[in-house]
C-alpha cells in the first residue's frame, strides 16, 4: 500500500441557505498524521465526509494521490474510515464485521482469513472473533472498528472523533496506539477532533477550524506557540491565553489602543511592583494552580509558581513577561 | 454543481420508489377520477338504458334528500362520539391500569383480541351474542338487574347507541394501549420534581400528565377519526344501517344506493361527498398538528 | 390503600372480560348445539359439542373453500406488497429521493381513502374489464390500502438504523445494492416480519371489497360467514363455528406480534394514519 496524499482546493459547501464550508484549502503530505482541529459546527466533521464521499460539495475539487475524485463513490477512493459510533454492523460477527470490506470485492477465501486474523491481532482481538458487536465493551468495539478500516490497507485513513466515547483512561491509552498504529502501517490518517490535547499530541500537522473556514495549518508547536489569530489563540491552551484589548487601563505602555494582547498563563507574574491586580479566587488543578485576578473590569488568569498561594481578595501586582506576548490587529483579528 | 454521488443516489432512490407509485397512482388515483366522473353520471344498473351525462343532478338531488341528510348527520355523530368515547376512555383505563403494578401484560394482550378480529366479524358477534333479544347476554343481565327486555338493533335510537357501542368496545383498546406506552415513556423525575413543587395528584395530571400526553392524543384522535370515518363491515354485519336508515352513514348508504338499489351514479356522488369530509377532517387534522 | 387496590383490581378484571368475552363467548358458542344456544337464561353448563365444527369444515357449508380464497387474497396482497413497499420505503427514508415530501404525502393521504369510495369505480371497471370474481382483480385492490400502509410502517423501522450503517458499507465498497441487501434488510429483519403480519391480517379482515368484488370463485372468509344467516333463520352455533375458524389465524398473528402492536398500529404517531 502506499500512502495517499490529500489535496483539497476552493471546497465550499452548502445546505441551502447556510454555508458549512466557506472555501477550504488543505493539502495532507503522504504518510502524514493531520488532524482537523476546532469547535463544533466548524465544518472539520463535513471536511472528513467529503473526503470519505458520503457528502458532495458544491464548490471545489478533491485530489487523493493526485486523482481527481471530487465526484467519486465512497467505495471508489481506496478510504478507510472510523466512524464515531464505530458503526459496526450489529447483526454480524466481528470477524464477518472486519472481513466485510473484503468479501465486498471478492477476496479469496484464504486472504480474507488471513488478512483477517492480522487486523484482528493489530488490534488485539484475536479472541473476539465469534462475538457480536453487541457483546462487546465500548473500548472492544472501537477496535473491532478500527480493524475493520485497517483490514483493507487502505490509502487513507480516516477518523471521526473515534475516542471520544471512550472514558478518559481508556482514551489516553488508545491514543498512543492509534498513533503507533498509523506508524507501522505507513498510511496517511485524517483525524478529526474538537480536543485540542489530542491534535496536538497525535498530529504531524493540524488545521485549526472556525466558522467553515480553516484559520490555521502547522505543526502542533507552531499553532500552539504562534496562533495565527485571535479566535485560535483564544481555542487552544487550557485555560486560554489572557485576551487583553489593547489600551485597557494598567498595560497602556505596552502597545497601541489598535491591537489585543494575547498571554498565557504562564507568563503571567506575581511581582512586587507592577499593575495592580485582585484576586478573585484560586484553583488548583492538580500539579498547576491558577489565579483569577481582577485588573479593573478585566479578569486575567495566571499560573502560580511553587510557594505562591495568595489569598483570595488580596490585593497583588502582576508583571506581564513582554517576550511572550502575542500581538494581534484589533480590527481584523489577525497576529501582527 | 455537479454531483455523480447525488446524482447517482437519485437515480437509485427512484429506481426503488418508481414502482410502488406507479402502481399506487394506477390504483388509487385513476379509480378516484373514475368515481367522481360516474357521479356525474346517470347509472342505474336496474335500468341500464337510462345510462348518460347527468351533469350536476346527482349533485341537486343530494340538496334534496333528506336520507343523505340524515346519513350526514350521522356520519358526524357516529365519528364524534366514537372518538370522545375511545379518547375518554382509552386514556382513563390507560392511567388506571398504571397503577397496576402486575398483570398489565395479561391486560394488553386482552386488549389486544378485539383490535386484530375482523370488524364484520366483531359485528356478527355483537349482533348475536350480545344485543340478540331473548338470548344475547345483554339483554339477559338487564332482564336479571330488572330493567327488562329490549330490542338492541331494532330500535332507532338504541341501534345507534349498539354500533357506536360496538366501535368503540372494538377500537377502545387501540386507544389504550397507545396512551399506556405514552404514558410509560413519560420520565418519572418530573413527577418527583412536581411532587416537590407541591402539585397534587388532580394538579400533576392537569399540569404535567395531560400536556405532555397531547401529541399522542392528537395521533390518537386523528387515527380514531380516519377510522370511524371509514368505517363499515361491523355496521354492515350488525344492523345492515337499519332499522329504516336508523345506522345508516354515508358508507352504508353510498353502498346501499350503489349495490343494493343500483343506482351507482347516485351512490358515487355520495361516495364523493364522503371523499371530500375524509380529506377536509384529515387535512384540518393535520394543520392543526403541524401549527403546535 | 388496601381498598383502592381492591377496586383497581376489579376494574381491571372488567376491562379484560369486557374485551375478552364477545370471543371467548363466541368459542362457547361455537361448542353448543343450536337448541342450547337459545337456551334461556343463557347456560353455561351444558354438553360440549364439535358438530358445528365439523358441519363448518365438511359437506354442503364448508368453509374450508373460502379459507382457501382468503389464504390466496392475503398471502398475494402481503407478497406483493413486500416486494414493492420494502425499496419504497427505504428510498423513501433514507436516500434522496426527488419530491420526497411530496411523495409521502401521497402515499400517506391514499391510507385514509374512505373505502367506500374506491369500490364503486372498482365495480364498475373491474366489471368491465372481467376481473370481478378473480384473484387478480381483489388482490389489485388489496394493494390499495396495503401498500401505503407497509411503506409507512416499513418508514418508521427503517429510520430506526443508524445512517452510519449505509455510510460504512458504501466506504466498505459494497455499492449501493449490496449496502440495502447486506447491511440494512438484515438490520430490519424484525420489522419486515411485522409488516408482513400487519398486512396479512389486515388482507385477511377485509370486507367491503371482498363482498362487492368477489363472487362465487373468490369468496373470502369474511364473507362466507353470512353463508349461516338468512332471512328465515340464522345457524348461531355455526356461524360461531365459522367465525372463530376464520379468525383464528388474525388472533394467533395477533399474539404472536403482540409486542410490537401498538407501534403497528400508531404508523402515524411519527407520521401517518392506520386504518381499517
Amino acid at each position: 500500500m502506499t500512502a495517499a496524499s490529500v489535496q483539497m482546493s476552493g471546497i465550499v459547501k452548502k445546505h441551502g441557505a447556510v454555508t458549512a464550508l466557506a472555501g477550504i484549502d488543505l493539502e495532507v503530505r503522504p504518510g502524514e498524521f493531520f488532524s482537523l482541529l476546532g469547535p463544533s459546527g466548524s465544518g472539520k466533521t463535513t471536511t472528513l465526509r467529503i473526503l470519505a464521499g458520503l457528502e458532495s460539495v458544491t464548490e471545489g475539487r478533491v485530489l487523493l494521490s493526485g486523482k481527481d475524485v471530487t465526484n467519486a463513490e465512497p467505495g471508489e477512493r481506496d478510504v478507510a474510515m472510523v466512524f464515531q459510533s464505530y458503526a459496526l454492523y450489529p447483526h454480524m460477527t466481528v470477524s464477518e464485521n472486519i472481513s466485510f470490506p473484503l468479501r465486498m470485492i471478492h477476496e479469496k477465501k484464504e486472504e480474507i482469513e488471513n488478512a483477517v486474523r492480522d487486523a484482528a491481532a493489530r488490534v488485539r482481538i484475536g479472541h473476539l472473533l465469534d462475538r457480536k458487536p453487541g457483546q462487546l465493551s465500548g473500548g472492544q468495539q472501537q477496535r473491532v472498528a478500527l480493524a475493520r478500516a485497517i483490514v483493507r490497507k487502505p490509502a487513507l485513513f480516516l477518523l471521526d472523533e473515534p475516542l471520544s466515547n471512550l472514558d478518559a483512561k481508556l482514551r489516553l491509552e488508545t491514543r498512543v496506539e492509534l498513533k503507533r498504529l498509523q506508524r507501522a502501517l505507513n498510511v496517511t490518517a485524517v483525524y478529526v477532533t474538537h480536543d485540542q490535547e489530542e491534535a496536538l499530541s497525535l498530529s504531524d500537522r493540524l488545521a485549526v477550524f472556525m466558522d467553515g473556514r480553516i484559520v490555521q495549518v502547522g505543526t502542533p508547536e507552531e499553532v500552539f506557540s504562534k496562533p495565527a489569530t485571535v479566535d485560535v489563540a483564544g481555542f487552544l491552551g487550557n485555560p486560554p491565553m489572557n485576551l487583553i484589548p489593547g489600551g485597557t487601563e494598567g498595560f497602556q505602555s505596552l502597545k497601541g489602543p489598535d491591537v489585543i494582547l494575547g498571554i498565557r498563563p504562564s507568563a503571567v507574574r506575581i511581582v512586587d511592583e507592577g499593575v495592580h491586580a485582585t484576586v478573585t479566587m484560586v484553583e488548583a488543578l492538580g500539579e498547576e494552580v491558577y489565579a483569577d485576578l481582577m485588573v479593573g473590569e478585566l479578569l486575567v488568569r495566571a499560573r502560580l509558581r511553587e510557594g505562591e498561594r495568595p489569598a483570595e481578595k488580596a490585593q497583588v501586582r502582576i508583571h506581564l513577561d513582554p517576550t511572550a506576548l502575542h500581538v494581534f490587529d484589533k480590527a481584523t483579528g489577525k497576529r501582527l | 454543481m455537479s454531483c455523480a454521488i447525488r446524482g447517482g443516489e437519485r437515480r437509485f432512490a427512484l429506481a426503488l420508489f418508481l414502482p410502488a407509485l406507479l402502481l399506487l397512482v394506477i390504483t388509487t388515483a385513476l379509480p378516484l377520477i373514475y368515481l367522481v366522473w360516474t357521479s356525474f353520471l346517470r347509472i342505474d344498473l336496474s335500468m341500464p338504458w337510462l345510462g348518460g351525462f347527468a351533469g350536476l343532478d346527482n349533485y341537486q338531488k343530494l340538496g334534496n334528500d333528506p336520507r343523505f341528510w340524515n346519513s350526514l348527520g350521522l356520519t358526524l355523530i357516529y365519528t364524534g362520539t366514537t372518538v370522545v368515547l375511545q379518547v375518554v376512555l382509552g386514556l382513563s383505563l390507560a392511567l388506571l391500569v398504571m397503577q397496576v403494578k402486575r398483570g398489565q401484560a395479561m391486560l394488553r394482550i386482552a386488549a389486544i383480541l378485539p383490535i386484530v378480529l375482523a370488524p364484520v366479524v366483531a359485528g356478527l358477534f355483537w349482533r348475536s351474542l350480545v344485543l340478540a333479544p331473548d338470548f344475547g347476554i345483554l339483554d339477559f343481565i338487564t332482564r336479571w338487574l330488572g330493567l327488562g327486555s329490549y330490542n338492541w338493533l331494532g330500535e332507532p335510537r338504541l341501534a345507534l347507541a349498539s354500533v357506536i357501542a360496538i366501535h368503540t368496545w372494538q377500537w377502545t383498546p387501540f386507544a389504550f394501549l397507545v396512551l399506556l406506552a405514552s404514558l410509560a415513556a413519560l420520565p418519572p423525575d418530573i413527577y418527583e420534581a412536581a411532587r416537590l413543587d407541591r402539585a397534587n395528584a388532580w394538579q400533576r395530571f392537569w399540569h404535567i400528565t395531560l400536556p405532555m400526553l397531547r401529541p399522542a392524543i392528537v395521533i390518537v384522535v386523528i387515527l380514531r377519526m380516519v377510522t370511524a370515518l371509514s368505517a363499515f363491515a361491523a355496521i354492515f354485519a350488525a344492523t345492515g344501517g337499519g332499522p329504516g336508515s336508523a345506522t345508516e352513514i354515508l358508507n352504508l348508504y353510498a353502498y346501499r344506493l350503489s349495490f343494493t338499489e343500483l343506482s351507482v351514479g347516485y351512490g358515487a356522488a355520495v361516495a364523493t361527498v364522503l371523499l371530500a369530509v375524509t380529506l377536509a377532517v384529515a387535512f384540518l387534522l393535520f394543520s392543526f398538528r403541524r401549527k403546535k | 390503600m388496601k381498598a383502592r387496590n381492591l377496586v383497581l383490581l376489579a376494574i381491571a378484571v372488567l376491562m379484560m372480560l369486557v374485551w375478552t368475552f364477545p370471543v371467548l363467548w363466541g368459542l362457547v358458542t361455537s361448542l353448543k348445539t343450536e337448541k342450547d344456544v337459545l337456551a334461556y337464561p343463557p347456560s353455561v353448563i351444558f354438553e360440549p359439542t364439535l358438530r358445528n365444527y365439523a358441519d363448518v369444515f365438511r359437506g354442503s357449508q364448508s368453509i374450508v373453500p373460502n379459507l382457501i380464497s382468503s389464504v390466496i387474497v392475503s398471502g398475494l396482497t402481503t407478497l406483493l406488497t413486500m416486494i414493492l413497499a420494502i425499496p419504497a420505503a427505504y428510498a423513501l427514508s433514507r436516500l434522496d429521493l426527488p419530491f420526497r415530501k411530496g411523495a409521502g404525502f401521497y402515499v400517506l393521504a391514499t391510507q385514509m381513502l374512505p373505502p367506500v369510495g374506491l369500490v364503486i369505480p372498482y365495480f364498475l371497471i373491474l366489471r368491465r374489464i372481467g376481473w370481478t370474481d378473480t384473484y387478480q382483480g381483489l388482490v389489485l385492490v388489496y394493494l390499495t390500502f396495503a401498500l401505503p400502509f407497509a411503506i409507512w410502517l416499513l418508514v418508521s423501522y427503517f429510520e430506526e438504523i443508524p445512517r452510519e450503517m449505509e455510510e460504512a458499507a458504501l466506504l466498505d465498497r459494497a455499492g449501493r445494492w449490496r449496502a440495502l441487501w447486506h447491511v440494512i434488510l438484515p438490520q430490519a429483519k424484525g420489522g419486515i416480519a411485522v409488516t408482513v403480519i400487519f398486512v396479512f391480517l389486515n388482507s385477511w379482515n377485509e370486507f367491503l371489497f371482498a363482498v362487492v368484488l368477489g363472487g362465487n370463485n373468490v369468496r373470502p372468509v369474511t364473507v362466507a360467514m353470512f353463508n349461516f344467516i338468512s332471512l328465515e333463520q340464522t345457524q348461531w352455533a355455526r356461524l360461531a363455528a365459522a367465525a372463530m375458524a376464520g379468525m383464528a389465524p388474525v388472533i394467533i398473528l395477533g399474539l404472536m406480534a403482540q409486542k410490537h402492536i401498538v407501534k403497528g398500529l400508531t404508523v402515524g404517531a411519527v407520521k401517518g394514519g392506520g386504518r381499517r
